[in-house]
């Protein structure tokens, strides 16, 4: 059964068509992979999910229902997480802060429990404490749990973003080029634990110039050309595909 | 694994708070003089109010017009005692409700707008509670509400020395004090945090920066308010004077000059210092304005963050940088325009 359902959606910004009319499902379950060269649209259309841009036409389903045109929180709130490519993160925080925060939405009991600190809301606090070492152990920062995150190396702080994410429990997790720069190493460690996030049940979309990893992660590869999809198939027919080829190295090289 | 240790600091903070307010309590004792007693009282309103003003900072806002709604508690509770006839211990509760109905009402318009606009729409709401107070002649316009009765006796407990009101507003502002902490320690006071650090990861975190603005500004408006209503009733008279645009800006001093990000022993340092320091300089009395002058910018050109950010960066043993953010406004001015509005 399809999680999230794109439905012909056209983004144009001034004169530039950034996406075309472009339809795909994510399967409940999935590691789904969107590559293309740069300018194919996988940046819009990860925002327009995630609800910082909004599409001129068409429509996004999650879960059967539509969530174009929701503020970015209320998507949020609806269960889909989403990493930015460039590192943010609450900076001045520690890292152990920065998952806390992720859990936000969780959080269920009323204002005045809080300022009177109530067993119960006292409780809740503890037990998102107890849920956001673990995730912090997951991620491999168990080490780094008090230390700021503006002070973390690069692949930590990538790390330290997936973490975040997975504190919002969401149902699908937009990842948006987890691996850039990174050794390959490191690559292959955070390939590993993306696909331990999947077998958690969560869905994950992801947007990777990085081919080896994508082709070991996905089960299934979308791929966007000048905003529209030229391809839709398992990691080895994709390396077969002609069009594939062809948009990414041009035509006189075949 | 070792259980997670990041509440600890903030308990340990907490804790200082305390013994802070018991060494507070027990001043009195020594101190013969009303007046310093009476600087003291000044000092502790002028903590709640910086209080006030640091929880909209926490959220990313910088309020100008943090008196606005001390003059507008001020003025409800006297209002209140002068038509109605009711004690302090009624107008006070009162003056909570009304004024944070009122915050909520203004807050809603008010905080759709982040940044510098917040900064000016903040500033002209300040003077024009004090120009209309001036105008209306119900609230006794630009002569002001004259003749407001002092609390009332609570059993033996008389309210006709300094000695009772300090007490008074002591109370006040340990209860100010610790739910603001609770605040603070809590999911809402990490999400007011994530707003002011990054509104678009607080946004995918689904935290709507509208309503916790919202919620911090009815919050630290009511606050203001009930520091007002404390006012009144301890000055006997309240005027439209007494709430100028330079108030708002004191206030602002006070979390500035003790450590913005410090939100509650920032203010009560600044607030302590901002009463006392002038006092004493009263030597030289021309130039005490100049003298106070230079020594605030002094602070917030090369102290960014503040007197306590000075102190906790000099004793950290490690030089290396300690997330040197969002300490000074001149740093939160260079951020810019970023109140996480949906690009499209």
């Amino acid at each position: 059964m399809a999680l999230l359902e794109v439905r012909n959606i056209t983004k144009i910004f001034g004169g530039l068509v950034a996406v075309r009319d472009l339809s795909l499902d994510i399967r409940e379950g999935e590691i789904l992979g969107l590559i293309g060269p740069n300018g194919a649209g996988k940046s819009t259309l990860f925002n327009i999910i995630s609800g910082f841009i909004v599409p001129n036409k068409g429509k996004i389903l999650f879960k059967g229902e539509s969530i174009t045109g929701l503020r970015i929180d209320q998507i949020a709130q609806k269960g889909i997480a989403r990493i930015f490519q460039e590192p943010t993160l609450f900076m001045q925080e520690t890292v152990f802060e920065n998952v806390l925060s992720g859990f936000h939405r969780h959080y269920t009991q009323p204002l005045w429990k809080v300022f009177l600190h109530t067993p119960r809301a006292n409780s809740e606090e503890e037990d998102k404490e107890k849920k956001a070492a673990e995730i912090i152990e997951f991620m491999g920062l168990s080490t780094l749990s008090g230390e700021l995150a503006a002070n973390l190396p690069h692949g930590h702080q990538r790390a330290l973003a997936i973490a975040i994410a997975l504190a919002t429990e969401p149902a699908l997790l937009l990842l948006d080029e987890p691996v850039t720069g990174m050794n390959p190493t490191e690559t292959m460690e955070m390939v590993g634990k993306i696909k331990r996030i999947r077998d958690k049940g969560i869905t994950v979309l992801i947007v990777e110039h990085d081919m080896k990893a994508v082709m070991s992660l996905c089960d299934r590869i979308v791929v966007l050309s000048l905003g529209v999809k030229i391809a839709e198939n398992t990691p080895a027919d994709i390396r077969k595909d002609e069009q594939v080829i062809e948009a990414y190295l041009g035509k006189q090289v075949i | 694994m070792k259980p997670p240790t990041s509440w600890k600091p903030i308990h340990k903070k907490l804790a200082a708070a305390v013994i802070l307010i018991i060494v507070f309590a027990a001043l009195p004792i020594f101190i013969e003089n009303d007046y310093i007693k009476h600087l003291l009282i000044m000092a502790c309103v002028g903590t709640i109010l910086g209080m006030s003003f640091s929880m909209l900072f926490s959220t990313g806002l910088i309020s100008l017009g943090a008196g606005a709604f001390y003059a507008v508690g001020a003025y409800i509770s006297a209002s209140l005692a002068m038509n109605a006839g009711i004690s302090f211990w009624l107008t006070f509760p009162l003056t909570i409700i009304i004024s944070s109905i009122l915050a909520l009402g203004v807050g809603a318009i008010f905080v759709r707008n982040g940044g510098i606009a917040f900064v000016i729409i903040t500033l002209l709401f300040a003077s024009a509670v004090v120009i209309a107070a001036g105008q209306i002649e119900f609230l006794g316009g630009w002569g002001g509400i004259i003749g407001i009765p002092r609390p009332t006796a609570l059993g033996p407990i008389q309210f006709d020395s300094k000695m009772s009101y300090y007490y008074l507003i002591l109370i006040i502002l340990l209860l100010v004090v610790l739910a603001y902490y609770a605040l603070y320690t809590s999911h809402i006071g990490r999400a007011w945090k994530a707003i002011k650090l990054s509104p678009n990861l607080a946004g995918t975190l689904g935290i709507n920066q509208y309503s916790y603005r919202l919620l911090a500004f009815t919050i630290a408006s009511t606050t203001a308010a009930a520091a007002g209503s404390f006012y009144a009733h301890y000055f006997q008279t309240v005027t439209p004077g007494a709430f100028s645009g330079w108030l708002s800006i004191y206030i602002q001093l006070y979390a500035v000059l003790g450590g913005l990000e410090f939100y509650v022993m920032g203010p009560a340092v600044g607030s302590l210092l901002m009463t006392f320091i002038p006092e004493y300089l009263r030597i030289i009395k021309e130039f005490e304005p100049i003298v106070t002058g230079v020594l605030l910018l002094v602070v917030i050109l090369f102290f960014q963050g503040g007197i306590l950010g000075t102190i906790v960066n000099a004793t950290k043993s490690n030089g290396k940088n300690n997330g040197q953010g969002i300490h000074s406004i001149r740093s939160w001015l260079k951020k810019g325009k970023n109140t996480g509005v949906r690009e499209s």
